[in-house]
């Protein structure tokens, strides 16, 4: 364009100024740049497959098949995935829900099935004989089994056309799933809650489907946090402000994480506080966290060294096997394990039946259950530094016919000891001075054994032959039970329980063949296995090392006492007396029993 | 005001029509007159002149200014709104990428709330404290799946454009300002949109701020920006205006000063303030007035002091001419007796002494019109006798040289207010000269007369007049052969003075002439004294006069163009190449 016609432009522009600048009412599309493709591909591995309906065209595994569809998947589309088993006609008997959040599944432990064999109209029913389990909520936890059914039926008819399979007419409107389905497509994790003092943390079992994404965990567990503890903890912790959520999901990849929260008061060591749950609530990951507080950065973790800094809970020393060797303690010299000495004065390590030795800080708390000269039990308590020089034994007035192995609560100051033991089918809390006091417990049946975890803020009793978790809380020395919760297990008479992993306790009792067995059990019950079975005699005292796979010592570690003589695992073996140490010599022989572990 | 005429369905239309032609008759006219006075106005004053053309130049390049600045301003707005836009986009992308990132099917149940989530996140937490920005996150192509979320929940879709999803939908950032109602009122929308990418392939975010900050401010800018380039156009103007004055109001006194100056008014002179060009203009001016008139005086008196000296000569002439006649008439009575050489003297004596006489009389009359003491004695008078007279007292002189004098008069009689002694004397001055050139052929003599005029020609046809000495022949003292015999005694100064007699009327002395073709003179007076004349009820060429070049050919055209002259007419036959008619 030449100088004049610009020029001309220019002027006419300026004659036409009121209508020609301004912000355009409308522009063509420009083009700013581009945006690379993303990274096709999958996080989650092999995602989860679930069963579909034409995999078996048998009755009770097509009805096996539909018990693992609700649970073969994340939440959300669990009604989905049920719903195709169903015929047309019944898919009103199993209707979704408006939210995701209330979806619940019943997990059932089968313990029997039955069918009848199609009949001429090609119908066909199955019956299927369950415990209840739990209901697995949407925050990951398994809630105690809100219905009582054992039976639950189906009526089954073949698919159209001919040959493709079946369908279910008639079932239970609940979105049912197994225990084994849970965990087939499941995995468990622990989330980790501040006690009531703030501080330790209290571990918290939580199922999270398997499909889910590494990045996504992160996400699920902030939500899980943020929700608050499982409802039979709740009366034991602390869980974060009300009004706490998460913005959107985690992000992060490798070794940098960032969670952004919305969180009424947010301090300091409210933050700190967090960054310590969430290190230990995301175990696997390393690296730094970046805490965000209304998209505001606050808070920068780096979550190895954490876990590092701030132990969750004192692990106690590393353990060591002891047992009662003629009412006397000994150490036992298992394999190339650490072997130790006895931390107690020989004048006090008489007459002992079942004793419990813990470590708290430089101190050893003993607890040792004995027999006095009116052949009546007695608790005996010393605590102190190693060796332990102070005794006091309970009111010699007062004996017991039976007393459980005692259990320290190790949450407590150290200057405040206390425990728990079960006497004469009551439960009563002990302290340094060995006064007994009963623990007022809402449970029926008498109280035959007691163990608390770790952390000290939770405990396993056995009562009436049913096992049950309490929380523990501890308010200025003194000891506050919350309300016990039954845990469903196949076995039935138990006699014997203690911990032997974070979330797992190790039980004794008898199997539906009314044999003595010895299960493993999830803390809310909702996983169970047989650790062994075929014990000739109920299991008496038993004994487990919670502390995972360290110290030298293999995980799932744990010993008992059956008929008078005490047994170990990794491998199952009996404990001879060959394999006591610091035996007196000439003693008459006998058998090891009550074994336990010292930590 | 016009009011609408009353319903009339039969009449309604051609009144209607009728008043439309008058309105627009009076609309035009009106128009037609605005537009002649502008014309003049624009013709007349310079004061106007500059002041338009610096209105209108000015208000050009303010306006091409104002729509630079405002243009600029607009544009400043817009690319800092874009600016701000693109790094919310660019940042908001990057979230909704890390969030998305989790998920590497579209169908993942998580998905749908993250979308949501991530949404709401973008668009500032709060959906009721909103800034008027929407983030949407659509997914085309997984409509199946994913559902397109909005924050504020407001329908989009119009807003967003479908070239703009399309340019977005294959991966490109791209924006568009749009127009739109978003919940409230109708606003113009900076819609930005990104592919964000994810495992499954991809999504798109949008902003859509609204750009009502920006388009009001920049209203603003282009108020202000108007405003101030109207006020200064104003203000050129009346600057142009005062400017113009102060030159044009002394060039105009200057102008009337010299108007009157050329009246006549010599003393008149202009007022000289300061020393500034235009008081050196006016001092100039009056210095040039001054001269002028020193020079136009001296130049009056001397022509005053030639005049008298004129009529001094002639008055000291008569005196002893008298004496001279006297002796003269003596000598001439006494003739018979004398020898006959002294009897021609004193014929001869007798004759030049007549002659001299007439110069006499003449002379004096001359300069009594030079001295302006000629009067007008003006009555109604009938022209018909006088002409009879004049025709009467001619008669011997034509018939001695043989020619007849034809009269073309009217019946009725021809009643000027005329002075008919000066008449008399034109029209025996104009008749002698026809019969004493008229070369032995008639001469006529026409009287006509029309409401305002009379008029009267005297045709001969002798030897006519050369082209130009229809002007000369006025001349005193000009004779067209100087060489030729005079036959009878003209004094030179016949005609010079029929001319003053004419102009002394209010009217017109005339002559036509060509070589072989004889001349015509014309007489045109004003019916009544005082009336001016616009046209002679005769025409100056006779009809029986030759056209120069020998008239038009038979049936052919007469080319009517500009003469050889300035303000002269060419007629001549017309080129056939270049003909033009004239139509009825």
């Amino acid at each position: 364009m030449n100088v004049p016609r610009r020029l001309l432009a220019v002027l006419l522009a300026g004659v036409l100024l009121p209508a020609g600048c301004g912000i355009p009412a409308q522009t063509d599309v420009q083009v700013d740049g581009s945006v690379p493709a993303g990274e096709a591909g999958s996080l989650n591995g092999p995602p989860a497959s679930p069963p579909a309906p034409t995999d078996s065209d048998e009755p009770v595994p097509f009805i096996e098949n539909y018990l693992k569809a609700a649970a073969a998947g994340e939440r959300d589309q669990a009604y989905t995935r049920a719903q195709k088993f169903l015929a047309p006609e019944a898919r009103e008997l199993l209707p979704g829900k408006p939210q995701t959040s209330e979806v619940e599944l019943t997990v059932v432990r089968l313990r029997a099935k039955e069918s009848t064999p199609p009949n001429n109209q090609g119908t066909s029913r199955v019956t299927i004989k369950v415990q209840q389990v739990g209901v697995l909520r949407a925050d990951g936890t398994l809630g105690p089994p809100g219905a009582t059914e054992t039976e639950y039926v189906f009526q089954l008819r073949r698919a159209e056309p001919a040959g493709t399979g079946l369908l279910i007419t008639s079932l239970p409107n609940v979105l049912l799933t197994t225990d084994t389905a849970l965990r087939q497509y499941y995995r468990t994790r622990t989330v980790y809650f501040w006690n009531s003092d703030l501080t330790r943390l209290v571990p918290d079992l939580r199922y999270l489907p398997s499909s889910v994404s590494a990045e996504r965990r992160v996400t699920e567990v902030v939500k899980w946090l943020a929700g608050g503890p499982s409802d039979w903890l709740e009366s034991g912790v602390t869980g974060l402000p009300d009004g706490t959520r998460p913005i959107n999901n985690a992000t992060g990849a490798d070794s940098q994480w960032e969670v952004n929260l919305t969180m009424p008061g947010a301090n300091e060591g409210r933050l700190a506080r967090l960054g310590t749950q969430l290190a230990w609530s995301l175990p696997e990951l390393t690296g730094q966290l970046e805490l965000k507080i209304q998209n505001q950065k606050r808070l920068s973790v780096d979550l190895e060294r954490e876990r590092d800094t701030h132990l969750a809970y004192p692990r106690g020393a590393n353990p060591t096997r002891f047992s009662v060797y003629d009412g006397v303690i000994h150490p036992l010299a298992i394999g190339t394990e650490q072997r130790a000495v006895v931390p107690l004065p020989a004048a006090e390590n008489r007459n002992v039946v079942s004793a419990t030795l813990a470590r708290a800080e430089d101190q050893v708390l003993a607890a040792l259950v004995v027999t006095g000269a009116d052949r009546r039990l007695r608790l005996k308590v010393g605590t102190g530094p190693e060796p332990v020089a102070v005794f006091n034994t309970s009111d010699p007035k007062a004996g017991f016919q039976t007393m459980s192995r005692p259990t320290w609560l190790r949450s407590l100051a150290t200057d405040h000891p206390a425990g728990l033991v079960a006497a004469d089918g009551k439960l009563y809390r002990f302290d340094g001075t060995a006064t007994l006091s009963p623990v007022p417990l809402n449970v029926s049946g008498s109280v035959v054994a007691v163990a608390a975890s770790l952390d000290g803020h939770r405990i396993a009793l056995v009562s009436g032959g049913a096992v049950y978790v309490a929380p523990v809380s501890v308010e200025g020395g003194v000891v506050t039970l919350g309300q016990p919760r039954r845990l469903p297990t196949l076995l039935t008479g138990v006699t014997a329980v203690d911990w032997i992993a974070e979330d797992q306790l190790v039980i004794a009792g008898n199997d539906p063949d009314r044999r003595s067995a010895i299960h493993q059990l999830s803390i809310d019950g909702g996983l169970g296995s047989e650790l062994k079975s075929g014990i000739g005699a109920a299991v008496t005292q038993l004994a487990g090392y919670p502390g995972g796979g360290g110290g030298g010592l293999p995980a799932l570690s744990f010993m008992f006492e059956t008929a008078g003589s005490a047994w170990r695992n990794n491998p199952f073996d009996l404990v001879t007396p060959e394999q006591v140490l610091d035996l007196p010599a000439g003693g008459r022989p006998a058998n090891p029993t009550a074994p336990f572990f010292f930590y | 005001m016009l009011t609408a005429p009353l319903p009339d369905p039969p009449t309604a239309s051609p009144r209607r029509l009728r008043a439309a032609r008058a309105l627009w008759r009076a609309l035009s006219g009106r128009s037609t007159r605005f537009a002649a006075g502008v014309r003049q106005a624009w013709r007349r004053s310079l004061q106007v002149r500059v002041v338009t053309i610096t209105l209108v130049a000015s208000s050009l390049l303010v306006g091409g200014f104002a729509y630079l600045i405002a243009d600029k301003i607009t544009n400043i707005l817009l690319e800092n709104a874009e600016t701000d836009v693109r790094m919310r986009l660019s940042n908001g992308s990057e979230y909704a990428a890390k969030q998305f990132n989790l998920y590497s099917q579209p169908q993942e149940a998580q998905l749908q709330d993250t979308i949501d989530g991530t949404v709401n996140y973008l668009a500032g937490g709060d959906p009721a404290q909103t800034s008027g920005v929407v983030v949407a996150i659509t997914a085309d192509n997984f409509a199946e799946f994913i559902e397109p979320r909005v924050s504020p929940d407001v329908p989009v879709r119009p807003v967003i454009g479908d070239e703009l999803r399309a340019t977005v939908a294959s991966g490109k950032v791209a924006h568009q300002i749009r127009t739109g109602t978003l919940g409230g009122d109708r606003t113009k929308y900076l819609v930005y949109g990104s592919p964000v990418p994810t495992r499954f392939g991809q999504v798109e975010l949008y902003y859509l701020v609204p750009l009502a900050r920006q388009d009001a401010t920049a209203a603003d800018a282009r108020a202000t920006v108007v405003a101030t380039g109207v006020a200064l156009v104003l203000l050129l103007g009346l600057l142009a205006a005062l400017v113009t004055r102060l030159v044009v109001t002394p060039v105009r006194v200057a102008a009337r000063t010299a108007q009157r100056l050329s009246a006549g008014l010599l003393d008149q002179r202009m007022v000289v303030s300061g020393e500034d060009d235009l008081a050196l203009l006016a001092a100039s001016f009056n210095q040039m007035a001054t001269n002028l008139q020193r020079q136009i005086l001296r130049l009056e008196e001397m022509s005053r002091l030639q005049r008298r000296f004129t009529s001094d000569v002639s008055h000291e002439l008569r005196t002893p001419l008298t004496t001279v006649r006297m002796a003269a008439d003596l000598i001439f009575a006494e003739r018979d007796e004398f020898d006959p050489a002294v009897a021609r003297s004193a014929e001869l004596l007798q004759a030049e002494l007549d002659r001299f006489e007439e110069l006499l009389t003449d002379l004096l009359e001359i300069s009594r019109f030079d001295a302006g003491f000629a009067v007008l004695d003006s009555e109604p008078t009938d022209l018909v006798p006088v002409v009879h007279r004049v025709v009467e007292r001619l008669a011997g002189l034509a018939e001695r040289v043989g020619v007849t004098i034809e009269l073309d008069l009217p019946d009725a009689p021809v009643i000027a207010e005329v002075d008919p002694r000066r008449v008399e004397r034109v029209l025996r001055n104009l008749v002698g000269n026809a019969v004493e050139h008229g070369e032995a052929k008639p001469v006529r003599v026409t009287l006509g007369v029309d409401q305002s005029a009379v008029a009267i020609t005297v045709r001969d046809h002798g030897v006519g007049l050369k082209p130009g000495e229809e002007k000369l022949v006025f001349n005193r003292f000009w004779r067209a052969d100087p060489s030729r015999a005079r036959q009878t005694g003209g004094t030179g100064l016949g005609l010079s003075i029929s001319v003053e007699d004419a102009r002394l009327h209010g009217g017109w002395l005339e002559a036509w002439g060509a070589p072989g073709q004889g001349a015509q003179f014309r007489l045109t007076l004003p019916a009544r004294a005082g009336d001016r004349l616009t046209t002679s009820p005769l025409r100056l060429v006779p009809a029986d006069a030759a056209l120069p070049f020998g008239g038009p050919r038979d049936g052919g055209l007469l080319a009517i163009g500009p003469g050889s002259g300035a303000g002269a007419l060419a007629v001549g036959p017309a080129d056939d190449s270049a003909r033009m008619e004239v139509g009825p």
